[in-house]
């Protein structure tokens, strides 16, 4: 089920409506598990089995994690959970590519294989809920967490729908406490709640579906090679779209789990006024990048082992990041310069971390400006469809045009992605060391109540294409 | 990434913060405002557009259509066929005169065959099958604009199929609940901007041309006949298109391509008369500057009579039959609502009388 569909709006009064009923606390919870399910239904029914197999497996390995004082039990336990998980993510997501790759390996060394047909449908948010289930195994694991007490509430932190099918990707000691006593939302928790919901369909229907997309489409769907131009119009625009569809996911996420009085973390943190990579991680998708330093990154040794490992670890960490968000070698390149970005800026920090300059206002808005410049070289290889697109685009991005180049962008998009980027950056440029929850306090209520007003009249008039967030895929 | 030597620590409940604000108040302002903003824009579209609440044509209101062949009416009237069967076919009138409520599949800019292959390949379909012919369109790859149909309807999750049924009694209440009144696209299509240099050509964006009903019954928007201004905006974009269509393939290319279409309609009318159903082919009537352009770019004798021809089927061509050509096409295109009533019992009658005479006997129509 969409958030941006007539059909979640009906589901959502009609929760929040039971959720405020008079009613013992286990029968509400039991009645957001269920309408949870029914949320992951509505897209396939029969892949709910999928989130009964998660739950089942992780439930029953913590207990017997927890329970068990031998080394190697524990660690046969946890494998347990990591192989279910990682094998219907496997499965599900990278078995078609997988087999192609075996196919071109072997018809490299000579060997003329054809793989079977793999006519697998991609469950929709598999990589969001196996990661956030196998968290719980792991932490118990590692002794961070200790196991859910009720099965119902574990349950509910599989699948409680707001953040199921694109995250954030919660912690079970950021959830499950939550689910231990009953909540509900105040009045202003409410109020807030459907304020961000609005804010998040804004980014979504407004900004990414409405105005960005159909640039972006055009210039990474073009039968010919674009110029220099509309390459760039093209990657901003993806720039601006990735970051609405996906920030308005989770902007909508916390809004609906608000209005049910619960709290989930931020995910996004006005990234593109990010300096430097370090920054721009823990901006971006931040609920991905510290599962990914918790559950890999240090495991592997972090930064504790020396430069050279360090790096290693870095770059390790970020290709299996890139490969997270699909089964593509064009992401795994994705994943890869943003690990190399990062080992250059270490080594630049150890290097002239010190010098004077670099505490300059103007310097820090030039690191922030190639930060960006860089992070958009970076989205051509995610939204690319192949390789020689994406390297088509890059060169032309860099200045070394291609032959037969064709314009594809109207005035009219030029001067909506134009006016959107700018707008993008100088939001981010003005809420970088600020909070949202801080900006709308110290704003008049009247100027509040316009903004929200001009939200909702533009998603009303937008109308909506009821496409499928980015992330969904993922 | 952030960087970090060790994470012995759980992740802790964040209690999120609600901004100090007089939050009722806030959100009284934000849906007057947000209220009478709607108000004045459906104002707009209603008043100074002349728009009034009608179906959206969605993919989901096509595959509710598609559906009633699986679900009820094996042996239906199925219309197939681009714009012109879909504007000029009277549901009303061929129920009236053949006691059949017709499925209406056909898509405006859309090339049928791909929906005649998906028709043939339905074993539950045993009806008849009117195909319309728009000449032009055949040689679209694919389906043309309305792609997503077919997968929409075979994909089609259950929360599309809810989110297709609420969506309707917001159709038929908002005038400005409309694809041709989607911001973006009014955006886009104001003359303001200026050309961009360099820039190909780049086709115009057909605007609302129809009402429709629930059936998917569509008529020719009254708008078009009645102002001059958006007549003209229709018939330009006409032109536009027509004159700015892509060069064709090579000879030896086209005749391999069209050798190609024609055995694909020649098996799919095989498929579906061994099932015990009947295709017929119709040609709907265009004009002035649409009709010298299809006579020269798709001359009859070399595209109808060739894919009649090969489906060995019934062929009603409206240039052979007065009754048929005797209506207005105001844009060129598509028949006045005025005049469809009248077109389709004199196609329905012309149906009865080939039919006879070709030796077919449809229980659909009648003969």
């Amino acid at each position: 089920m969409l958030f941006n569909s007539l059909t979640f709006l009906v589901f959502f009064a009609l929760v929040l409506a039971l959720h405020n009923a008079p009613l013992p606390w286990k029968v509400k919870k039991t009645n957001l598990l269920l309408a949870s399910y029914l949320f992951y239904a509505a897209w396939n029914p029969p892949f709910v089995i999928l989130l009964w197999i998660s739950t089942a497996v992780d439930w029953r390995v913590a207990k017997k994690i927890y329970a068990e004082d031998r080394p190697s039990r524990r660690r046969g336990w946890v494998a347990v959970s990591v192989l279910v998980n990682l094998g219907l993510l496997g499965y599900f997501k990278y078995g078609e590519f997988l087999l192609e790759n075996w196919q071109v390996l072997m018809s490299a060394m000579g060997v003329t294989w054809t793989p079977p047909d793999w006519d697998i449908v991609l469950p929709v948010g598999i990589s969001f809920y196996t990661f956030q289930t196998m968290a719980y195994s792991l932490d118990v694991y590692l002794r961070r967490a200790k196991p859910a007490d009720s099965l119902l509430d574990f349950a509910l932190f599989v699948t409680f729908f707001p953040q199921l099918v694109a995250g954030p990707i919660v912690r079970p000691t950021q959830l499950i406490p939550q689910f231990q006593k009953p909540v509900r939302a105040s009045r202003d928790q409410l109020l807030w709640g459907l304020g961000l919901m609005t804010l998040g369909l804004f980014e979504k229907i407004v900004i990414a579906d409405g105005a960005l997309a159909p640039a972006a489409d055009a210039v990474f769907g073009a039968s010919k090679p674009v110029p220099f131009s509309d390459a760039w119009l093209g990657t901003l625009a993806f720039a601006g779209q990735i970051f609405s569809d996906f920030a308005g996911y989770s902007t909508v996420a916390i809004g609906v789990a608000l209005c049910l009085g619960f709290s989930l973390p931020d995910n996004f943190r006005f990234p593109y006024a990010a300096i430097g990579f370090s920054d721009f991680w823990r901006r971006w998708h931040i609920s991905l990048s510290t599962w990914l330093r918790d559950y890999l990154y240090i495991p592997l040794g972090g930064n504790r082992k020396g430069w050279h490992r360090t790096q290693v670890n870095l770059m390790v960490t970020m290709l299996l990041g890139g490969l997270w968000h699909g089964a593509a070698w064009t992401f795994v390149v994705w994943g890869g310069l943003h690990g190399f970005y990062l080992g250059v800026e270490r080594f630049l920090q150890r290097q002239f971390g010190g010098a004077k300059i670099a505490t300059t206002f103007g310097f820090k808005v030039f690191l922030g400006l190639l930060t960006y410049f860089l992070v958009n070289l970076t989205w051509v290889f995610f939204r690319a469809p192949d390789f020689p697109t994406a390297w088509t685009m890059t060169r032309t991005m860099l200045g070394f045009g291609v032959e037969g180049s064709e314009l594809v962008l109207s005035t009219y998009l030029v001067a909506v992605v134009a006016a959107v980027t700018v707008g993008i950056l100088v939001v981010h440029g003005f809420m970088r060391n600020r909070r949202l929850e801080q900006v709308v306090a110290n704003a008049p209520w009247w100027l509040v109540g316009s903004v929200w007003a001009a939200m909702l009249f533009f998603i009303l008039i937008a109308q909506g294409s009821g496409d499928a967030f980015i992330y969904f895929q993922f | 990434m952030p960087s970090s030597t060790s994470s012995s620590e759980s992740e802790p409940v964040i209690l999120r913060r609600i901004p100090e604000l007089r939050w009722p108040r806030v959100a009284i302002v934000a849906l007057v405002l947000a209220a009478v903003g709607l108000g004045a824009w459906e104002a707009y579209w209603r008043v100074a557009q002349q728009y009034d609440a009608s179906y959206r044509n969605s993919d989901g209101q096509w595959a509710e259509a598609r559906q009633r062949i699986d679900a009820r009416e094996a042996n239906a009237t199925v219309f197939i066929g681009s714009s012109r069967t879909l504007f000029d076919i009277d549901l009303d009138v061929w129920k009236e005169e053949t006691g059949v409520h017709g499925i209406q599949l056909a898509l405006e800019g859309s090339n049928p065959l791909p929906v005649l292959t998906d028709v043939a390949n339905d074993d539950d379909f045993r009806g008849l099958l009117v195909v319309g012919i728009t000449p032009p369109l055949l040689f679209l790859p694919g389906i043309g604009l309305r792609a997503g149909v077919l997968e929409h309807y075979y994909d089609e999750t259950p929360s599309q199929w809810m989110s297709t049924r609420l969506s309707y009694p917001l159709e038929t209440t908002f005038a400005y609940y409309n694809l041709d009144t989607k911001l973006f696209t009014v955006l886009a299509r104001q003359a303001w901007w200026p050309d961009r240099h360099g820039l190909p050509f780049q086709q115009p964006e057909v605007r609302k041309l129809e009402e429709m009903r629930r059936d998917r019954q569509a008529d020719l928007w009254e708008r078009v006949e009645t102002d001059p201004e958006f007549h003209a905006v229709v018939t330009g974009t006409w032109r536009a298109i027509l004159e700015n269509l892509p060069p064709p393939p090579p000879e030896d290319v086209a005749r391999a391509q069209f050798q190609a279409l024609l055995d694909q309609v020649a098996g799919d009318v095989a498929k579906i008369r061994a099932r015990g159903g009947e295709v017929v082919f119709i040609r709907p009537p265009s004009s002035d500057f649409f009709r010298a352009f299809e006579r020269k770019a798709v001359p009859r004798e070399r595209v109808w009579a060739p894919v009649v021809g090969a489906a060995g089927a019934v062929g009603v061509h409206f240039e052979d039959y007065p009754a048929l050509s005797d209506v207005r096409t105001p844009e060129w295109s598509h028949i006045s609502a005025q005049d469809k009533a009248r077109w389709t019992r004199a196609l329905i009658g012309i149906l009865q009388k080939v039919m006879v005479e070709r030796g077919v006997h449809r229980p659909e129509i009648k003969t």
